[in-house]
């Protein structure tokens, strides 16, 4: 099991690189989207008088980033295997269903990896904060972040047929990540039926235990609540994406 | 598994399926002896698609029975599959990768020990081991389809499914396919492939034809072809007379007997059907009988 994992994982991870465009573009597109973020808001004149510094919110927007960019590569690319009817040879040529989900989550959590590298760099450069003190949770609630988006997008790919039916399940997930996970307006300010509806929001976890920690100077195990329930999330994902990978029409 | 099972290679009960409102499989039924070539012959749309993935274990019937090497194809899929090779109807492989990745990645689901030998060995007989190498977006589409048959050779399986196996192959690398099922045939092994192309169908030991997901024949194809008609015209000094007949070694004493022997019967000439216009007429019967209902 674990050799075929692996040697998925692998097969992936080499399709990647030989994909020049998709490389170069999973690799500066989150350059450029945290120079987008860090330029608009440091020239909003309102942000300042509010007392919002942004360079606070950057290490919760990097965790978005790899969260959203993870979550649509693996739905996209799974759909793909599917219509090409790669997926249905694997399955003929003796892969079972959850050696394909984990070796997906394998593949790609190496990409979300680098990912992630690369956007930490790009935030403590940008936006000037030092990581280094808490890089160990931050490395580790990103790569458990990297699974859950992962799963997610193994698990909303059974509900597409095509590359196409899968731009609806986008914003599905995107949205409302972006508005009620905590990143720009904090939960408890949200109305009640919303801070409920935030429990189903992986990264609202992660944004939770990178908050504290990075922002709020306290320790790590002092958010192991919701770090058990991300990691939690995420067994669930993979529990349900390879129940529901479809292996017979 | 019964000793009767061990002696058919494929045993298809009664099975349907159906999309929506199509029914690609209407009652099918069909039996696959070991060490054949097996055709299953029938235009676009007649379900051999349908059945061959039903076979593979990776189609769910809604209902009827599946048994192969007398497993069961759904419930016994890991088992099955082990011992059988699949070639889609679409190539089916990674682009980005060459053919030597592309194999050894599917290869490796089977734990091959000796997997760097066999890739060398049906990637020689698909002529294209000089481009292992080569990423696959720079293949023609017959190329992929030989890489998609080296694939399916890769663990030298008892039984081939080949969906479409030379669509698109140019004609003399299709002899080669041909001898190449031939000579597996002539190993043990069992070759069940579904073609549009009714030239092939003389290649294979047995046939089968399928039309709205429902056999129409299982035979071997000279026993298709005798069921063909025959032809007759009799030239006479004052004209022709043409007739056709079922069976000609009966009719034609019958046709001369008309006329006697003599000097007005010009000339005699007879036109069997071949086994492709057979084929092409059990399939408009039915389509025939079908227009006639409605």
């Amino acid at each position: 099991m674990i050799r075929n994992i692996n040697l998925i994982a692998i097969r992936i991870n080499r399709q990647f690189l030989r994909d020049r465009r998709f490389l170069v573009l999973s690799l500066v597109v989150p350059l450029l989207l945290m120079l987008l973020i860090k330029y608009v808001f440091e020239s909003l004149p309102g942000l300042a008088r509010l007392n919002v510094r942004i360079s606070d919110y950057s290490i919760l927007f990097a965790a978005y980033l790899v969260h959203f960019l993870a979550y649509i590569l693996s739905t996209i690319v799974l759909v793909r295997d599917r219509v090409t009817g790669t997926l249905a040879r694997m399955f003929v040529y003796g892969y079972r269903r959850r050696e394909i989900v984990l070796g997906y989550i394998a593949g790609y959590t190496t990409i979300a990896g680098v990912q992630t590298a690369l956007v930490l760099v790009l935030t403590s450069y940008l936006f000037d904060i030092n990581l280094a003190p808490d890089i160990a949770a931050i490395v580790l609630t990103v790569l458990a972040l990297a699974i859950v988006s992962v799963g997610l997008g193994v698990f909303i790919s059974n509900f597409a047929r095509n590359e196409g039916q899968v731009i609806p399940f986008i914003p599905m997930v995107v949205l409302p990540s972006a508005l009620i996970s905590g990143i720009a307006i904090p939960i408890d300010d949200l109305p009640t039926a919303l801070q409920w509806c935030s429990y189903l929001i992986p990264l609202r976890y992660a944004v939770e235990i990178l908050r504290g920690v990075v922002l709020q100077g306290e320790s790590f195990f002092g958010q192991l609540l919701p770090f058990i329930v991300l990691v939690g999330t995420g067994v669930v994902l993979l529990a349900s994406a390879s129940l529901t990978l479809r292996e017979r029409e | 598994m019964t000793v009767d099972s061990l002696e058919k290679t494929i045993e298809i009960e009664d099975l349907y399926k159906s999309y929506g409102a199509i029914r690609a499989l209407n009652g099918t039924n069909l039996t696959v002896a070991p060490a054949q070539v097996f055709g299953l012959l029938g235009p676009n749309g007649s379900g051999k698609t349908t059945l061959i993935k039903a076979i593979c274990g990776i189609l769910k019937p809604d209902r009827g029975n599946i048994r192969v090497f007398g497993l069961e194809a759904g419930h016994d899929r890991y088992a099955v599959r082990k011992r059988l090779g699949y070639m889609p109807q679409t190539p089916s492989l990674y682009d980005d990768l060459s053919p030597a990745e592309n194999l050894r990645f599917f290869g490796g689901g089977f734990h091959l020990p000796d997997l760097q030998e066999r890739l060398r060995e049906v990637l020689e007989f698909v002529q294209l081991w000089n481009r292992r190498d080569d990423p696959l977006y720079t293949f023609s589409g017959g190329m992929r389809q030989r890489i998609s048959l080296a694939c399916a050779l890769l663990h030298d399986p008892e039984l081939l499914i080949l969906d479409e196996p030379t669509a698109g192959v140019d004609p003399a690398l299709r002899q080669d396919f041909w001898e190449h099922f031939t000579e597996l045939r002539n190993r043990g092994r069992t070759i069940f492939l579904s073609t549009n192309q009714m030239d092939e169908a003389q290649r294979c030991d047995r046939i089968a034809v399928v039309m709205g997901g429902k056999m129409l024949v299982n035979e071997t194809p000279g026993t298709i072809r005798g069921r063909g008609k025959t032809r007759v015209t009799l030239e006479l000094e004052d004209g022709q007379r043409i007739e056709e007949v079922a069976d000609y070694e009966s009719a034609l004493p019958r046709l001369l007997a008309e006329y006697g022997l003599g000097s007005q019967v010009k000339r005699i000439s007879l036109k069997r059907q071949s086994l492709e216009e057979v084929i092409l007429d059990l399939i408009a019967d039915p389509q025939a009988k079908e227009r006639q209902t409605r």
